[in-house]
């Protein structure tokens, strides 16, 4: 009866304010939702990408095949470039390059729970809040504003479909107020049938030069790398997941470090580097994302992530090697996996 | 372009064309290379106005025309400011705001385009330090054909754990990169 009278006080209240609805637990709520509908509906939509003072129109069809989502992204009108998510990889097609990055998919198993998912921790770091929106594409929404409570990470405002919880726009707010991306749909079909063709590459890809990441080197094969991490991490970011992957170009195994905060994320990679010659490059920034790389004893690292630049580039001066978590009686005896590069 | 496909495309960009034709025109821009480059510099056109870097090029200008039609500006973000830092402030993307003040808005990018490499972070762990990101002068540093593909397989490594909403953002950027990459010099400049 206690419990019975508690529900219903609870029930009252939320009828009776429902500005109290709009609480950090709702608006989490519908980013859980957002994030579902992401990777579990099959949706074909077309939006413009705007960073800076450069647009362009993409077009983006997700689809789930036996519980596993493939996709393709592509830009309708610059560089003709796509992504294919397929069921064993990722390739990324760069028809302007001539070239194709091959890099075998790893969300398996524990991995995909390891994804980020906007968990009550989000409220230390973030203020979340939700209100409803202007119609878009003659959809009811909700507006879900992402704001950080430090200079670390970006904040965000979603303009999410009432119906389906997928975000019909979307823009990446700096540390200085200013929008750094805005991704805007222009048309959104959600849960219709999609034709396995739709993920098929419009790009010929033949004469291409492929570029096919190794699989996953075996730990015993990548001693020398392992045991790094980033001493110095910004508040909340949390290791998600570490592996060891061949990269294209690069001889030795890459250590990949993924942290998140549990909305935005970070990976690391550590590179045995020659010693000397020339210095790669330190920040890069692409639409909300930013790359910070520093040479670090004969390693290189690279922080990448949609994060500020100040973020990245702080993990990443921050790396150094753990010496308790090197196997130094384990020498590298295994075979260590190549890149292969077709033509 | 024909006037037919030139009215398709502005029912696309405003989500008012009917699904039939939809599909018949993505289809034909995937094939026709030529109409991609000419949707690019149609979007572009229609897009500079709501560019986000536009409200960068005159934050004062940007108030004036959110206050002249009523726009619900400025939420302000509850943190607590580090010393020396300066607070971060959520202004309100001025989309709509620069399209209903599309001429007045064009006339300031005239004067000032471009004004979005000029981006201030607050240095971490130094009150008086303020890091500042310029744009590299043109030509000679810009990354390599090498250095770019090994960014992009960053790229797409790292989409393979962010978030789905992540993902789609970071392999956007990847998909625009050649136009969208900018190298930039880092520098420390004391602060006040």
């Amino acid at each position: 009866m206690r419990r019975s009278l508690a529900v219903l006080a609870t029930l009252a209240v939320a009828v009776a304010t429902p500005q109290a609805r709009a609480t950090p637990d709702e608006a989490r709520e519908w980013l859980q939702r957002m994030t579902e509908s992401l990777a579990s509906r099959n949706y074909d939509g077309l939006f413009t990408h705007t960073s800076g003072n450069q647009s362009e129109t993409m077009r983006i069809v997700h689809r789930v095949e036996e519980g596993r989502s493939v996709e393709r992204l592509v830009s309708l009108d610059g560089s003709g470039r796509e992504i294919v998510r397929t069921a064993g990889e990722v390739h990324f097609y760069m028809p302007d390059r001539r070239v194709v990055i091959v890099e075998p998919r790893s969300d398996d198993g524990s991995l995909l729970k390891a994804l980020p998912a906007p968990g009550p921790r989000l409220d230390s770091l973030y203020t979340l809040s939700i209100r409803e929106g202007k119609k878009l594409l003659g959809r009811e929404v909700r507006v879900v504003d992402i704001r950080p409570r430090d200079a670390y990470r970006y904040g965000y405002r979603l303009w999410l479909d009432e119906e389906t919880a997928m975000p019909l726009r979307s823009i990446v707010v700096g540390n200085d107020g200013q929008a750094v991306e805005q991704i805007h749909f222009a048309r959104l079909e959600t849960d219709g049938k999609i034709d396995r063709h739709e993920l098929e590459p419009a790009v010929d890809a033949t004469g291409f030069q492929w570029i096919r990441a190794g699989k996953r080197a075996e730990p015993r094969a990548a001693v020398a790398v392992l045991g790094w991490r980033p001493l110095k991490m910004p508040p909340g970011f949390q290791l998600v997941a570490s592996r060891l992957q061949v990269m294209p170009g690069v001889p030795m195994p890459v250590q990949h470090l993924i942290f998140s905060d549990g909305f935005a994320s970070v990976s690391v990679f550590i590179e045995p580097g020659p010693p000397t010659g020339p210095a790669p490059p330190e920040f890069t920034s692409m639409g909300s994302a930013n790359a910070f790389s520093t040479r670090i004893q004969g390693h290189v690292v690279t922080a990448v992530g949609e994060v500020p630049a100040a973020t990245v580039r702080d993990i990443a001066t921050s790396v150094a090697p753990v010496q308790a978590e090197v196997p130094s009686a384990e020498a590298p005896t295994a075979e260590v996996p190549t890149a292969d590069v077709e033509r | 372009m024909t006037n037919q496909i030139r009215e398709q495309m502005s029912a696309l960009l405003d989500g008012e064309l009917p699904p039939d034709e939809v599909g018949l025109l993505v289809r034909r821009l995937e094939r026709d290379a030529g109409l991609r480059k000419a949707f690019g510099n149609y979007v572009l056109a229609g897009e500079s106005l709501r560019a986000p870097g536009a409200i960068m090029a005159s934050p004062g200008f940007a108030a004036r025309v959110g206050a002249a039609i009523g726009d619900d500006v400025v939420p302000v973000a509850p943190r607590q400011a580090a010393p020396g830092r300066e607070p971060l402030r959520w202004r309100r993307p001025l989309a709509a705001t620069a399209v209903a003040a599309g001429a007045a808005l064009a006339a300031v990018l005239l004067v000032r385009p471009g004004t979005d490499q000029g981006a201030r972070l607050a240095a971490n762990g130094s009150a008086a330090a303020v890091a500042t990101l310029a744009s590299l002068p043109a030509g000679g540093s810009s990354p390599t054909l090498a250095q770019n593909q090994r960014l992009a397989s960053y790229l797409v490594a790292h989409g393979q754990y962010a978030s789905p909403l992540g993902r789609r953002n970071l392999w956007s950027s990847a998909l625009a990169a050649d136009t969208g990459i900018t190298r930039v010099a880092y520098e420390i400049v004391e602060g006040p």
